[in-house]
């Protein structure tokens, strides 16, 4: 493989730049992102001068105000995350066609290879979308050029909050080798307990040990150990549009909750937009998600195979029933739903095999259309189901 | 106008005359054949080298040097290589007013591993289009000059303001180098000068001249230009043998690195001045 260039962008402390755009008053103030309301809240996120008070995330709010009582506390807001995402995104995309945003927490990586014709060298690349970001969000993201994405997110790591760093192509083990071992993505708790267990703190001392003496202490884990602390690793930069797409539908409650009724209502209301966007599209969906994003920020993501393959709401409800006892684990009242679908299919064609059964679904495709036609021409709210009677107006 | 600093110019053969590029790690330089097929970028410095004996860094403009990194570099050349190095862009470009004088000192430390070996030719403080002479700014730049004497300094004004006398004056006082640039002639730009405010080196830059892609914001059609002959011989013949005469060593470097012509330029014109007599093998 040739040498790749790879350009990692980090938002420090995301959730709270964001809220920072938002109110320009909470800048030189710390912040802490958790849900105030909700019994036994946890901190989300929270700002540089928060987390220098010792303030941590996961961190009961009692004891985070604790630690720094002049924080701000405000409540999570996915949804301005993502937006915020978005327009990253948006800024980063003229300058390669492989980008990568690994989760809605501020972090993209554009794989810059092959682009120096076009844009100039990755350095001056990574500091134009620096730039652009400044410019329309007011945020001052961190950007390491690297060879590959380990090695440039340890480098944004390294920096943290601001600042930048370019590891040159070869100098990836030189540059690990005196980073404590905890700032090595990928590394489970198991892995650096048991590294502490051997006293090897710093990458280097790691990176001493061979393959066989790393499958004594790691077993299966031994070859990705050995990798890493090399600073070498082959994952390619997954692309937004190489993926599947995704159809989506959310709903946030005014009030959260835990009752079961509104919250399967809702559910049900999810499941037909889905299957109205589905059957829009003349395709059928095999695999569905849900994300439950509770009062104290928490969040939940849990998927289930579709088999077979549906469209219809009654079948996407019965498996987003299914994924939903999954899903709801806890006590804590739910804030956000979200119904994901993916691996999209074309609807099976195959009848029944018994009649009745055959003229079962014959009658729900005609419902389905009748459904469609009227929320078509009217508007989604035109026509709704009892069972969604008691979820709130969309 | 060339010497201000030696009322008797000196014969231009006692001036010791380098050439190189700014930057070495391009890609492209592989497509353009300067490097062999495959060159990973690891491997450029130590073969830049064997064609060049000098060259300007251009990632501490990006990123403030790193001493370990800056050595391990220094140990990929022979000692007779030298380095100019780019002072970094929260110095000159986005200055913050409370902590530049931290980043000072930190861009010190960077470059001592250069400085301690003797193969740090200059310090490149290329100042932004938009630094104009004002007061804050000459302000700005006192206090900069300041905070990084004993380090060999040179300026690239990018402004026309700063044409000005006492500009010059001051710059001998402080021993400080005037950068010569070579850019498209556009209204605004920093002319062409041949002016040597320090005798112990003097600077110059060639950024090509094409024009149409100068303000394009595209570092390629910005510096996507191939220098003509009669354009370095003008330069060597009207410029750089005057500014020969008036200090003990002077360097040039090309710009121009878009498909491997800064390099081809580089060359041609060591030739240039070995033909002449400046420059020998």
């Amino acid at each position: 493989m040739s040498e790749r260039s790879i350009i990692h962008l980090n938002v420090a402390d995301f959730a709270v730049a964001v809220e920072r755009v938002v109110d320009v008053r909470l800048r030189r103030r710390p912040v802490i992102i958790a849900p105030e309301a909700a019994v036994r809240a946890a901190v989300y996120d929270m700002s540089e001068e928060a987390y220098q008070s010792g303030v941590r995330k996961n961190m009961p709010l009692g004891r985070a105000l604790r630690y720094c009582r002049g924080a701000v506390v405000l409540p999570p807001h996915p949804d301005r995350y993502e937006r915020a995402m978005a327009r990253l995104l948006k800024l980063a995309c003229p300058y390669s066609p492989l980008i990568e945003v690994t989760d809605y927490n501020g972090h993209l990586f554009v794989d810059t290879t092959g682009t120096g014709r076009l844009f100039g060298p990755p350095p001056d690349v990574a500091w134009r979308i620096r730039k652009a970001i400044r410019a329309d969000l007011g945020f001052d993201p961190i950007w390491s050029v690297a060879t590959n994405k380990l090695v440039a997110k340890v480098a944004t790591r390294v920096v943290k909050p601001t600042g930048e760093y370019i590891v040159d192509a070869g100098e990836e083990a030189m540059f690990l080798a005196p980073l404590p071992v905890d700032l090595i993505p990928g590394l489970e708790l198991d892995d650096l307990k048991r590294l502490r267990d051997f006293n090897l703190t710093r990458t280097g001392e790691v990176a001493i040990l061979s393959l066989l003496q790393l499958d004594v202490m790691f077993g299966k884990r031994s070859q990705y150990i050995y990798e890493a602390v090399r600073g070498i690793d082959l994952s390619p930069v997954f692309t937004a549009s190489q993926k599947q797409p995704v159809l989506r539908a959310d709903h946030t409650f005014g009030n959260d909750t835990n009752d079961v009724a509104s919250v399967c209502a809702v559910l049900y209301r999810l499941a037909e937009q889905i299957g109205a966007d589905l059957r829009r599209r003349r395709l059928a969906t095999r695999r569905l998600g849900l994300v439950v994003d509770y009062s104290d920020g928490k969040r939940t993501i849990r998927q289930a195979r579709v088999y077979p393959a549906t469209a219809h709401d009654n079948g996407l409800f019965a498996a987003a029933q299914k994924v939903l006892m999954h899903a709801w684990t806890r006590r804590i009242r739910i804030r956000h739903l979200r119904l994901m679908c993916d691996r999209l299919t074309f609807p099976p064609a195959q009848q029944e095999l018994f009649a009745d059964t055959e003229s079962r679904r014959q009658r729900h495709d005609g419902l389905m259309v009748a459904l469609d036609a009227i929320r078509h021409r009217f508007g989604f709210g035109a026509i709704q189901v009892g069972r969604t009677l008691s979820a709130s107006p969309i | 106008m060339s010497g201000r600093t030696e009322k008797e110019p000196r014969s231009s053969s006692r001036c010791h005359l380098l050439v190189g590029t700014s930057g070495y790690s391009y890609t492209e330089w592989v497509d353009a054949g300067f490097y062999p097929p495959d060159t990973p970028s690891g491997r450029m410095l130590s073969l830049y080298a064997r064609c060049f004996q000098i060259t300007e860094l251009n990632y501490t403009w990006y990123q403030m040097p790193q001493a370990e990194a800056v050595e391990r570099q220094r140990q990929q050349v022979s000692s007779q290589f030298v380095f100019a190095a780019k002072l970094t862009r929260t110095l000159t470009h986005e200055i913050d007013p409370h902590n530049w004088p931290r980043d000072a000192d930190r861009y010190r430390e960077g470059v001592a591993p250069l400085m301690q070996s003797g193969q740090l030719m200059a310090v490149l403080i290329q100042l932004p289009p938009t630094f104009n002479r004002s007061p804050s700014n000459r302000k700005h730049l006192a206090h900069l000059l300041d905070a990084l004497a004993g380090l060999p300094l040179a300026i690239e004004f990018r402004h026309r303001s700063w044409v000005h006398e006492r500009v010059f004056s001051e710059l001998e006082r402080r021993q400080v180098t005037l950068v010569g640039v070579d850019a498209p002639a556009l209204p605004g730009l920093y002319p062409a000068l041949d002016v040597v405010t320090n005798p112990d080196l003097f600077y110059v830059r060639f950024h090509g001249r094409n024009a149409k892609g100068w303000r394009s914001g595209n570092m390629h059609q910005q510096f996507d230009y191939h220098y003509a002959d009669d354009e370095l011989h003008e330069w060597v013949e009207k410029r750089i043998e005057p500014m020969s005469r008036h200090a003990h060593r002077g360097v040039l470097f090309f710009n121009n690195h878009v498909r491997g012509q800064a390099p081809a330029n580089a060359q041609r014109m060591r030739a240039l001045l070995m033909e002449r007599g400046l420059l020998s093998m």
